[in-house]
């Protein structure tokens, strides 16, 4: 049985986005009738090597066979022809038309949607009703039906399950097996090990853009499957984390108390000490984004309370969470920065929501600004343009127009991506250093061997959920990696 | 955690009117508009609405013209000089011409100019080159063709011609049907067309969620090349309504920019999202009436052609304000 053709052989394919490679070298091979799970953690190029099957962007080398033959998927249009049909993360539906358009756009017909449906449980979906006003887990069964209709050769779903409440995630799980039965194959992503334990036949691995490894997932438990995705320690982290005095027993700057917001947060607890870098882990799509958003005043919260040094905070826009003092620091550095200004006008850009009197502004800003620039040791060559600066540096900038305006919490949303390990380096001393002074820091990071190096505490989220909280310095990746899939086994 | 897919009980009617409230607002206050005007001069009666009805027609087809483009995520500005340029071809070459000869022109120069603008939007395709600026220089172009075509105000059409848009062979009566026809037609089928077939509605795909609809397996580019193909369309037919209406053929540049804003105005009025995907045709083209009504209104209340501008723009904006008011207030309900 295990030498029947493979319906799918990817071989050597890799892509590479300017300088940053996706894939390496990924290989995998589908079966015909199983289900296959495509693992890896965060980066490692599943989504890549999904949208590369789905035609919607292009290998830069290496082949795809579908059933011996080689196939070019040129654009997504072209992929059902190949016998692929592909359910993205986010559901590919138009939000302006009704789920009735969007079935004819893609020339489906609405009865055999309406019987997936109902095989599904989503009895009485309204078919007039627009795509925007429709709930996420409620597209992604929609966007299956849809799928399911073309009887694909090949089922790939990319996180499908993440956010499904349990019972739609275990029907799922049924058409999956139901593909199965019938000779058709399903490629499986998901962060959730438990599901690839239940019901996948075999599961490849990618790390680092990397077929690392094929295995059966059910002959061992998870750990076997966690252990592949986990890197060698690079040379680069090897060196032992300075010790640190205890972090001061500041008093709390921030506490969450069971927020929550839609179906991306679903009760998260934490408190925030001035003087601790508290470290923040989850896999993809976990709710940390609708997290930094709420905090930051970004998006409402439904439910819970956020206490910012002592007083209840409900921002409406980040303008009323800044002027508490809870500042953010987005990954994508031009989008803090004003990218075509100097470093200076960008310094200076923070003061204007604090000084009032103009007046006074004129005659204090130059002093702000200088003291800043000497703190961080920016390099202010020219007035360069902030967009001209290295990623390090317009990573200080970002952190500098806070210290000008002045700010006790700074949220930093993976601040580090991207950037080389020296600059990072530069970035870990700075934020140390804003801590030992007393800020608070929340760090959220996609790469768990930077957790021992900043942090004092770390929490790990899982299903819009803080499921462990654990000393950084105890902490290590395999462990923080299992807590991340919701493998915990006494539950936080 | 169970997930709620039914919602509030009178869905239908509440995405019903999500959708076309504002096209039924926009018609409520068209006829507002008429039946006003019909106070404020002594004898309303089938001349008026002929009248009405005939010289609406180039801002309605226009108005379509951009609409679609608009629905498809792009703006066509070029398609004030697309109507100069066709109303200036059929002029010149209608001239003298028997009424079979001048409708073949007319089709032939509805085809140049859904392919001419086809072209226009696969070079937007494949350029990358944003609409705005692409058409931009079309519109200048066109105008600069238009008047090495005609280079001067002139040129005729048949009798027949002028009777299919005006119901008469001298431009001028009482008959008002073929000019409705003409108006409510090509806009019916429009509707229908982008509501209704897939082709259709990957342009309102498009103009709504580029990166879903190709996910979803549109072709997206050829769903925008459709789009500017339609649009230049439109925007011919409203030349050749013009050539109809005033058995002239007029070149010069301030038709075109004046075309293509008011089109741009009537979209907008007509409740079709600049940000593209969202709204009707059928909204533009009451819009496009009100735009017209506008001036024998305001002279009939004898208010000067400056002031009268001025007050177009003003209920423009207003228009635009009250709906965005309304809008903020359904999303704070909610």
């Amino acid at each position: 049985m295990t030498d029947r053709a493979p319906l799918l052989l990817v071989r050597g394919v890799e892509k590479r986005f300017g300088s940053v490679v996706a894939l390496r070298s990924a290989d995998l091979t589908v079966r015909p009738g199983e289900i296959h799970a495509l693992l890896g953690a965060n980066g490692a190029g599943k989504s890549t090597l999904v949208k590369i099957l789905a035609g919607a962007i292009s290998a830069d080398a290496g082949t795809v066979h579908m059933n011996g033959e080689p196939v070019r998927v040129r654009a997504p249009s072209d992929a059902l022809s190949t016998g692929v049909a592909t359910v993205f993360q986010d559901p590919a539906l138009i939000p302006d038309l009704t789920v009735d358009e969007n079935l004819r756009l893609t020339g489906v017909e609405a009865g055999p949607v309406r019987e997936t449906l109902d095989r599904i449980g989503l009895v009485g979906l309204d078919l007039d009703a627009p795509i925007k006003e429709i709930q996420l887990p409620v597209l992604r069964v929609l966007d299956l039906a849809r799928a399911l209709v073309h009887d694909p050769h090949l089922l790939v779903l990319d996180e499908i399950t993440a956010a499904l409440p349990a019972d739609l995630a275990q029907r799922v799980v049924e058409i999956m097996r139901e593909r199965r039965d019938r000779g058709r194959s399903v490629l499986f992503i998901t962060h959730r090990l438990s599901e690839v334990l239940r019901v996948c036949d075999r599961a490849t691995i990618l790390r680092d853009g990397r077929h690392v490894a094929e295995l059966v997932p059910g002959e061992g438990g998870e750990d076997r499957l966690v252990e592949p995705m986990l890197g060698e320690v690079s040379a680069a982290v090897a060196e032992p984390p300075a010790p640190r005095a205890k972090a001061a027993e500041g008093g709390v700057v921030l506490e969450a108390r069971t927020l929550s917001s839609r179906e991306y947060l679903n009760g998260v607890s934490f408190e925030l000490r001035s003087g601790e870098v508290l470290g923040l882990v989850a896999l993809e799509g976990q709710g940390q984004d609708r997290l930094f958003d709420v905090l930051s005043g970004d998006r409402p919260f439904d439910g819970g309370d956020l206490v910012a040094n002592g007083a209840p905070l409900r921002a409406r826009s980040p303008f009323d969470a800044i002027r508490r003092g809870v500042v953010l620091i987005p990954s994508d550095r031009m989008l803090a920065l004003l990218p075509k200004r100097s470093v200076r006008e960008n310094l200076a850009s923070a003061l204007y929501n604090r000084v009032s009197r103009w007046f006074s502004l004129l005659s204090n800003e130059e002093q702000l600004v200088d003291d800043v620039i000497e703190r961080l040791t920016i390099d202010t060559r020219a007035h360069r343009e902030a967009r001209r600066l290295s990623g390090g540096n317009q990573q200080k900038l970002a952190v500098g127009r806070w210290l000008a305006a002045g700010f006790r919490t700074l949220l930093c949303f993976d601040p580090t991506r991207g950037i080389d390990i020296r600059t990072k380096e530069q970035i870990y001393t700075l934020l140390r250093g804003l801590a030992d002074e007393g800020s608070a820091i929340l760090y959220y990071t996609s790469e768990l061997a930077e957790i021992p190096l900043i942090c004092d505490r770390v929490l790990v989220m899982y299903g819009g959920k803080i499921v462990h909280e654990q000393a950084a310095a105890t902490a290590d990746e395999a462990m923080l990696l299992r807590a991340a899939h919701g493998l915990q086994e006494a539950s936080a | 955690m169970t997930v709620a897919v039914a919602a509030r009980a009178p869905a239908g009617i509440r995405h019903w009117l999500a959708r076309y409230g504002w096209t039924v607002g926009v018609w409520l206050l068209l006829f507002l508009l008429i039946g006003w005007y019909a106070t404020l001069i002594p004898s309303f009666g089938s001349f008026t609405i002929a009248s009405i009805a005939k010289n609406s027609l180039p801002t309605v087809f226009l108005a379509i013209a951009q609409a679609v483009a608009v629905i498809a995520g792009g703006i066509d500005l070029g398609a004030g000089a697309m109507m100069v340029l066709a109303n200036s071809v059929s002029a010149r070459f209608m001239e003298g011409q028997a009424a079979g000869t001048t409708a073949v022109i007319a089709v032939g120069i509805l085809a140049g100019a859904a392919i001419l603008n086809g072209l226009v939007g696969w070079i937007i395709v494949r350029s990358r080159v944003p609409d705005i600026i692409v058409t931009l220089a079309t519109l200048f172009v066109f105008s600069g063709v238009a008047l090495m075509v005609l280079p001067a105000p002139g040129g005729g059409t048949s009798g027949g011609f002028r009777w299919i848009f005006t119901g008469s062979t001298s431009g001028i009566g009482t008959n008002f049907w073929p000019s409705l026809v003409a108006l409510a037609v090509p806009t019916v089928l429009v509707a229908l067309w982008l509501r209704r077939t897939s082709r259709g509605l990957s342009l309102y795909a498009v103009g709504s969620d580029p990166d879903a609809a190709y996910l979803s397996g549109v072709k997206t580019a050829r769903a925008k090349i459709t789009a500017y193909a339609v649009a230049g369309a439109f925007a011919a037919l409203a030349g050749l309504a013009i050539t109809a209406i005033t058995a002239t053929g007029d070149p010069r540049f301030t038709n075109a920019s004046n075309g293509t804003l008011n089109s741009v105005a009537a979209v907008v009025l007509g409740g079709i999202a600049l940000t593209g995907g969202v709204g009707s045709v059928v909204g533009a083209v009451a819009a496009g009436v009100i735009l017209f009504v506008l001036y024998p209104i305001l002279t009939a209340m004898s208010i000067d052609p400056n002031t009268a501008q001025v007050i177009r723009g003003v209920l423009i904006v207003a228009v635009m304000m009250a709906a965005g008011l309304l809008e903020l207030r359904r999303r704070r309900t909610e």
